[in-house]
């Protein structure tokens, strides 16, 4: 499977855990306070909570609901209601492939060799939903991949397309680092109000 | 000062936000709103012929618009107000007429059209994450600048609970570090479904 953006590294700064997901596989992506991402499965293993309700705390994320700890490695580290408990190594969260390249937070739901998407010295503008699905966008432009969508316009943009489920998809906006952000802002609503049929 | 309040009133939270984050006692009255509809009571319609909540009331005055209430609140405290705040407040009674609809159709069973609802309740949502967005494009976080003002306070409540009403906030990368924002301030208090950032309360 290609890489998929999931999220702009700006929106997710360290300690910080946000919901995400790949047409139905749902993720928590969370921040380390040192910096360094993760994309994982969001179910806690103990109960089903979603991870992405719960905190970071030092390295580790926890569960908001019995506040059990994941390291990085998505192995449980402390279930606080058995303090003396070394958890077993059974007690793991599925975790997915991430990276972060340009600003923007990438995974893949499947070992990858791929490279990272290229981006052409572009930094992230904004991210924003929009109701038509990843590959109706793409042939909207004419593309054959959602990855990263060239567009040239009265902007320079290149998006970044995350499926999502519902014929839905979140679009992760990339513009030249001299453009004006508000401008492009103002233009990626305008494309979504064209790409949905109603104004914005 | 006396606050009739309801605890899952998204308007009454506003009140009692605002006070607990200018270090203003209040006096909690709590009002059976659901299901005894003791704001619709004799005594209550005497208090506020309109029948709604919240009412606050400060000697021989009586509020009982929350924008009002906040704008009450702040009177001897200019640093939570701004020029831009009205556009502000007439936003949250947007807010209020679309998620927080939602939500108490979804909550306690009120009459609404949902689908109508929170195909408003999204438009809104889209409204506020661009303008945040901007915001954040000019270095700051809260609606009218660097600090946050009584706009943060009157919209944040029916934002913060669109899921009670089946509407995601997922998708909102600048309402989610906003509101991560206003859960930070000093003095910040819950309420049902809103709740605080557990990594300050408990530093590792």
């Amino acid at each position: 499977m290609d890489w998929v953006a999931v999220a702009l590294t700006e929106d997710v700064p360290p300690g910080v855990v946000i919901p995400s997901r790949i047409e139905d596989t749902d993720l928590a992506i969370w921040c380390t306070p040192s910096g360094r991402y993760h994309a994982w499965s969001d179910r806690c293993p103990h109960r089903g909570m979603r991870l992405s309700h719960g905190f970071v705390r030092g390295e580790t994320l926890a569960c908001i609901y019995h506040g059990w700890q994941y390291n990085e490695t998505g192995s449980c580290d402390y279930i606080p209601a058995h303090p003396k408990l070394t958890p077993p190594d059974t007690i793991c969260v599925p975790t997915y492939t991430c990276a972060e390249e340009g600003g923007v937070i990438w995974v893949s739901l499947t070992d990858t060799d791929r490279p990272l998407p290229a981006l052409g010295g572009r930094t992230p503008v904004r991210s924003l939903p929009v109701n038509m699905s990843a590959a109706d966008l793409a042939a909207h432009f004419g593309a054959t991949t959602f990855t990263t969508i060239a567009v040239v316009s009265d902007v320079d943009v290149l998006l970044a397309v995350q499926p999502c489920t519902g014929g839905t998809c979140m679009v992760h906006a990339l513009a030249a680092a001299e453009a004006d952000r508000s401008s492009v802002s103002h233009w990626l609503e305008n494309l979504r109000a064209t790409l949905e049929g109603v104004p914005a | 000062m006396i606050l009739y309040d309801y605890v899952l009133s998204a308007s009454c939270y506003k009140v009692r936000l605002m006070a607990a984050l200018l270090g203003t006692p209040l006096t909690l009255r709590a009002v059976n709103f659901h299901p005894g509809r003791e704001h619709k009571s004799p005594e209550m319609l005497a208090l506020n012929p309109k029948g709604t909540l919240p009412i606050l009331q400060d000697g021989d005055t009586v509020l009982t618009d929350s924008a009002d209430i906040l704008r009450h609140l702040t009177a001897d405290h200019p640093e939570w107000q701004s020029s831009d705040d009205d556009r502000w407040l007439d936003f949250a009674s947007d807010l209020n007429d679309s998620l927080g609809l939602a939500r108490l159709h979804d909550v306690i069973g009120y009459a609404a059209d949902i689908d109508t609802a929170r195909a408003a309740g999204v438009t809104a949502l889209r409204k506020l994450e661009a303008h945040l967005t901007e915001q954040r494009f000019e270095g700051l976080i809260f609606l009218t600048g660097k600090t946050p003002t009584i706009a943060d306070i009157a919209c944040f409540p029916n934002t913060a609970l669109a899921p009670d009403g089946g509407v995601s906030l997922d998708p909102y990368p600048s309402i989610r570090l906003w509101m991560r924002a206003i859960r930070s301030l000093p003095g910040f208090i819950e309420m049902p479904g809103i709740h605080r950032l557990h990594e300050l309360a408990h530093p590792a």
